[in-house]
């Protein structure tokens, strides 16, 4: 009776003690956080003539205090009885703390904000007190994207790009069955066609620019080939005159988004024939003797027996050629700012030149491309969610 | 601690009332030209400035062009240096009227050189009758071509409309593609649409167009597309403008496979650089098409500007004031080969296009800033899209005008 006794008390004391300390370093770590350091503070302890030069050492004098703070929060809370009580189902939720606090920061709060911008008219500024300077307008913005052509146009290109991007899928697979194979040297030839993915999608942009330039790219040089001839102009500059021009892939509002899909293609191919690649590791030997057995070859083996056996890598390819295709963004930023005159303009690029792009500043109108955009890809990840979720139930 | 909280009250005491004794020999300056060029000008001013001035501790910033034009915003809204570049016309509309910039009326009135000297260009600087900005420079708009060419085939320097569209012809017979331009980003079609309008319109017609007064399927605008239709037709552009920038269309002009080039004045640096010399390249303005209509030319200006929050308000109406003055305008401009908006100040006069930049724009009946800077930027971008789209393809413009008319319904309220 006595020993429980002690020691419970003496559980109690640290607990207390625990407490005690972490509650008081979080009250002074938040204290110096919001009430101590700031820009200015930082600006004059240093010397520095302008705010933007304080703003590095003011983020990790700020870091130091966020982190202790943090650290002591966790102290308190673990200090707690009821923590003590409900350790197994308190512990995931108090990892999974800071990550959630960031999400709901960044990502969820973001979601609303910009779709109650969608129902205002705003050029992105506050004035000098700080006072936002825009208007609501209910649903006008909506009203006028039903009537803009130009967002007719991004919709039809991210179909376009959502439709014509799945064939990576297949060229993918047919890739890697054709270097799924032991030859000396596989490997280089394996890594050279993934080579693509590795490149960063802007260099892709900017190297297709260039092969699809009609005055010097490497399209019109074999073009001129056929159509063209070098002939002396009038200033005695040899010049190239073509019978037919060669095609002005980019300049073309009829070509231009496909030229850029092209582009966008080359790496979205290598990403998934390695996904097949690692896949086709997996398909067991014993299923392709029996079928083997059974009589099955060419396309009858690759249907019935291979690719059942791929299901999950084919899963896993159209999931990412989807996101590929949504994240077209990069290569249309590159390749031609939306041009010629908006015809390549997805709904993300199309969002951005509204609102941000070359101070054009309208941020409700951009906000409320963005949100119909987001309900359009609330569709795709809701199944995606609900496809994961079933997988896992079976699973279980 | 007691420490941190005096420099906390001084912090606040410097950031949110006027400038007090303690700063006041600090001056931040915030330039958006990193070319070698416009750089040495700027840092040669500001040498200048700090002789003149030794008590100011000047801090000179600068910075890419392009990233100001969205790092202004923030640097206005939270971080404001005591002076910064912008673009005049209704380009400072967004930041004048969320009172982000300071006005500086008073300046204009009581400097002896901004309020005598700067006449042909106050009214760009003006917004709702006050002034809020100083112009350092500005260029001029018109025609350049190859000298050599227009020797070779007889051809002499259009004063007219139809003058123009003959020596189209006669190019096109030679085998020369008459105009080069590059439209892959847009403002140079604003260009050619600009002068278009101004020669069939005038000036007024041009203002109230950028301001929203006037629809695009207006009949008067319609002339302007028509005389477009026309140059489209016999004085042909470059097949390939629309993949081309600005620069790139030097090219076909650098190797006489086009003749002619609807640019500002800033071009011919590197029409120089791509090889071209004085005799093969020379200067017109673009010429009359509405016989009698005072002539209005292009003279897009950069200027310096006081943010609401800056914090030596004092210096930097100093710093504008010696910008203004014919010295500094002056020699600023000779380094850069552009124009002084000071009517005293010197200029090369062995730069033949200075010469003659400085003759067209003094004896101009209006200055226009130039389409993508009169007009509010969304107006703008949708404007310019439709004049490339109009380019490629003269017949959709019914589509483009009405889209036109709808934005500008959108814009203006």
């Amino acid at each position: 009776m006595t020993t429980t006794a002690v020691n419970s008390s003496n559980r109690f004391d640290t607990s207390t003690t625990q407490i005690g300390i972490s509650a008081v370093v979080l009250a002074v770590c938040l204290f110096v956080l919001f009430f101590v350091i700031s820009t200015s503070m930082i600006q004059e302890m240093f010397g520095f003539a302008r705010q933007i030069e304080a703003r590095v050492p003011t983020f990790f004098a700020r870091m130091i205090f966020f982190v202790a703070a943090l650290a002591a929060a966790f102290f308190l809370i673990t200090g707690t009885s009821y923590y003590k009580r409900n350790k197994v189902a308190m512990a995931p939720w108090l990892f999974l703390a800071l990550g959630l606090g960031f999400f709901l920061l960044y990502v969820i709060v973001p979601i609303f904000q910009s779709i109650s911008y969608s129902f205002t008219r705003w050029d992105g500024l506050y004035d000098i007190n700080g006072v936002w300077t825009g208007e609501w307008v209910g649903l006008h913005n909506y009203k006028v994207l039903l009537d803009d052509p130009n967002f007719y146009t991004s919709l039809k290109n991210n179909l376009l790009w959502l439709i014509l991007f799945m064939l990576a899928v297949p060229i993918g697979l047919f890739l890697a069955l054709f270097l799924n194979q032991t030859v000396t040297g596989i490997r280089v030839y394996k890594s050279l066609f993934f080579f693509p993915f590795v490149i960063s999608q802007v260099v892709v942009g900017l190297i297709f620019t260039w092969a699809y330039n009609p005055e010097f790219g490497l399209l019109s040089e074999v073009w001129s080939w056929f159509f063209c001839e070098m002939k002396e102009n009038i200033v005695g500059n040899m010049t190239r005159v073509c019978s037919v021009d060669p095609p002005s892939i980019l300049g073309d509002e009829n070509m231009a988004t496909y030229g850029i899909i092209a582009a966008g293609l080359w790496p979205q191919i290598a990403y998934c024939m390695i996904l097949y690649l690692t896949g086709l590791n997996n398909v067991s030997s014993d299923q392709i003797e029996a079928g083997q057995l059974d009589g099955a070859k060419g396309w009858k083996m690759l249907w019935h027996v291979v690719l059942p056996q791929l299901k999950p890598a084919t899963f896993i390819a159209v999931v990412v050629t989807v996101i590929g295709a949504l994240r077209s963004f990069d290569m249309i930023a590159t390749m031609t700012q939306g041009g010629p005159f908006g015809s390549t303009n997805v709904l993300a690029y199309y969002m951005y030149d509204q609102a941000v792009g070359e101070g054009v500043g309208r941020y409700g109108y951009g906000s409320a491309i963005a949100t119909v955009l987001f309900l359009i890809m609330l569709v795709y990840i809701s199944y995606f969610l609900w496809r994961m979720y079933m997988d896992e139930k079976e699973a279980r | 601690m007691s420490f941190s909280f005096t420099k906390l009250a001084l912090g606040a005491a410097i950031g949110g009332l006027l400038s007090g004794a303690a700063m006041a020999s600090d001056l931040v300056i915030t330039f958006d030209d990193l070319n070698p060029d416009k750089k040495a000008a700027y840092e040669a001013a500001v040498e200048a400035f700090k002789a003149a001035n030794p008590d100011i501790n000047v801090v000179a910033n600068n910075g890419d062009r392009e990233a100001h034009k969205s790092t202004i915003r923030n640097a206005l809204q939270n971080d404001a240096p005591d002076v910064i570049t912008w673009y005049p016309g209704n380009r400072m509309g967004p930041f004048v009227d969320a009172g982000l910039f300071m006005d500086i009326s008073d300046l204009w009135s009581s400097d002896p050189n901004l309020s005598e000297k700067f006449n042909a260009i106050k009214p760009t600087m003006s917004r709702d009758g006050k002034q809020w900005g100083v112009p350092y420079s500005y260029y001029q708009w018109g025609v350049y071509y190859r000298k050599d060419i227009y020797d070779k085939l007889g051809l002499s320097e259009p004063a007219t409309w139809e003058e123009l569209l003959g020596n189209c012809d006669a190019l096109t017979e030679a085998g020369v593609t008459p105009f080069t331009i590059g439209t892959k980003f847009l403002w140079t079609a604003a260009g050619v649409f600009d002068y278009l309008n101004l020669r069939t319109n005038g000036y007024e017609v041009h203002n109230d167009l950028t301001a929203g007064k006037i629809k695009y399927t207006d009949d008067r605008i319609r002339a302007t597309f028509a005389k477009w239709e026309e140059m489209l037709d016999r004085c042909s552009f470059v097949s390939t403008h629309a993949t081309m920038s600005w620069q790139d269309a030097i090219s076909p002009f650098a190797k006489g496979d086009a003749s002619m080039y609807v640019m500002g004045n800033f071009s011919v640096g590197q029409y120089k650089e791509a090889g071209l010399t004085d005799e093969q390249i020379d200067f017109f303005q673009f010429p009359e098409i509405t016989a009698g209509l005072p002539r209005a030319e292009e003279a897009p200006a950069d200027a310096f500007f006081i943010p609401a929050k800056a914090k030596n308000v004092e210096n930097a109406k100093k710093f504008l004031a010696f910008v203004a003055t014919p010295e500094i305008q002056g020699e600023w401009n000779k380094s850069i080969g552009q124009l002084p908006p000071n009517a005293d100040a010197g200029i090369n006069t062995d730069d033949k296009f200075i010469v003659e930049g400085m003759e067209t724009l003094s004896t101009a009946a209006g200055l226009a800033q130039f389409y993508d800077r009169d007009a509010p930027a969304a107006m703008a971008k949708a404007g310019m899209e439709g004049f490339q789209r109009f380019m490629l393809d003269p017949s959709t413009l019914d589509e483009v005008l009405e889209g036109l008319d709808k934005v500008q319904e959108e814009v203006y309220k």
